[in-house]
């Protein structure tokens, strides 16, 4: 089968007015408040706390004993993925000279009470840390750790994605949502994540994955 | 992935005319061909703000010439989706999983478009495409080179990354890559492979993406 991309290209194009399309892209950098980060040591370590929350989340939910089969399957490697972005976000803190910030102690409330309470706020968590590493990316300065930072954010999402699949969420909206992912300021991020905070001074002593 | 393993040495693109082959052979020539290219194993657990990942390798590009290699492949996918689901191979949920990926696709073709117009630059043309025999026959063919083509996309935005200048452009190429890794992941999902290959996701520069097609060129 021979077609020619041009004009399977006009036929969508027509669809999508690009005003529509560059708006969604105009959500980028300038989310995030100019003085929210004054270094790499500080964005690294805003992404270690999402990241510690999420890898003890999961290593809860699936303590649990919620989930079974193939759903199972895919929450244990999810939380293998953000026990692994802790130690590689800890690691690279350390590299640059600076100093890794503790694991805050979480209380997840009843989200591990059932299947569904367990997706649907891995869900959430998922997309708010999509949107919490493309809100904070513009402050990163050193290019590698952004590639870096990049790679962990694509993870993020295909979690978000797979999740919102388990649940039988709807395409659009649930599992995608839309042509571009958005960022999320630094205060929304933490606003949404202060529920699971027991005392965001209390620092655990010691997590190690 | 290996290189040679993608598409199973298949034709994947073939140009429409003498002229869109000349200029995708001319972004091959930005960045030279037969540089090799250096794997990093994804996900390594030392740290990340590691200067020698290969990109060195890369010779300097304009963020329009970067724009201009990333609607290239966004021509490639909108196509291939529009191709796929006119076969109407799939029904049901994987049907509404994969419908809304075309029209994503063919968004990104155009915010990239206007992104390369608003900076004063010139689109490159769509190029002729056929894929290889058999991609739009069965479900499980369709699936497979879709899942294929998502996690290339995925690691030739995150190649850009290191090269890229303009801060708001970066913004916009990462807010379509992680559309691109919700559709790898989905696309693994239903066909049976593994959504979360790794920890961190890799990256591939230009140069070896644009080699993969280089022998698939139509003379």
């Amino acid at each position: 089968m021979t077609d020619t991309i041009r004009d399977l290209i006009h036929g969508n194009a027509s669809v999508v007015p690009a005003g529509v399309a560059m708006g969604a892209l105009s959500h980028g950098f300038e989310l995030a408040g100019a003085k929210d980060f004054g270094s790499d040591v500080d964005v690294l370590n805003y992404a270690l706390t999402l990241e510690y929350l999420e890898a003890e989340f999961y290593r809860q939910g699936n303590k649990a004993g919620l989930l079974s089969g193939k759903e199972k399957k895919y929450l244990m490697q999810i939380g293998d993925d953000e026990a692994s972005h802790v130690a590689t976000i800890t690691a690279t803190i350390q590299k640059i000279g600076g100093s890794p910030i503790g694991a805050p102690a979480v209380d997840f409330g009843g989200a591990f009470d059932s299947r569904k309470s367990y997706l649907t706020t891995a869900h959430i968590f998922e997309n708010k840390g999509v949107g919490a590493y493309l809100g904070a990316a513009g402050f990163v300065k050193d290019k590698m750790i952004l590639q870096a930072a990049a790679g962990i954010f694509g993870v993020e999402a295909r979690h978000a994605a797979v999740v919102g699949n388990l649940l039988g969420l709807k395409a659009e909206g649930g599992v995608y949502m839309g042509s571009t992912e958005v960022g999320i300021p630094k205060n929304d991020v933490l606003k949404a994540v202060a529920p699971f905070l027991r005392d965001p001074d209390k620092v655990v002593a010691a997590i190690t994955y | 992935m290996g290189i040679s393993k993608i598409f199973g040495g298949r034709s994947v693109l073939e140009f429409a005319d003498e002229h869109s082959r000349r200029s995708f052979l001319r972004n091959a020539a930005l960045v030279g061909v037969g540089i090799t290219y250096v794997a990093t194993r994804p996900g390594d657990p030392v740290a990340f703000g590691n200067a020698d990942r290969g990109f060195r390798n890369e010779v300097a590009k304009s963020d329009l010439d970067i724009l201009n290699y990333a609607l290239t492949l966004e021509y490639l996918e909108s196509a291939f989706y529009t191709m796929g689901l006119k076969a109407k191979l799939l029904k049901g949920r994987e049907l509404e999983l994969v419908d809304p990926i075309q029209q994503h696709e063919a968004n990104h073709v155009t915010a990239v478009k206007t992104t390369i117009k608003d900076l004063g630059g010139t689109p490159v043309a769509a190029p002729k495409v056929k894929f290889p025999t058999g991609t739009f026959t069965s479900r499980a063919a369709f699936l497979k080179t879709a899942g294929t083509f998502e996690e290339l996309g995925v690691k030739a935005y995150h190649g850009q990354v290191p090269l890229v200048k303009d801060g708001n452009i970066l913004a916009a190429a990462a807010s379509i890559a992680g559309v691109e890794s919700r559709h790898a992941a989905v696309i693994a999902q239903i066909s049976g492979g593994n959504p979360f290959p790794a920890p961190i996701e890799g990256h591939l520069g230009m140069a070896p993406m644009l080699k993969a097609a280089m022998p698939f060129i139509a003379k």
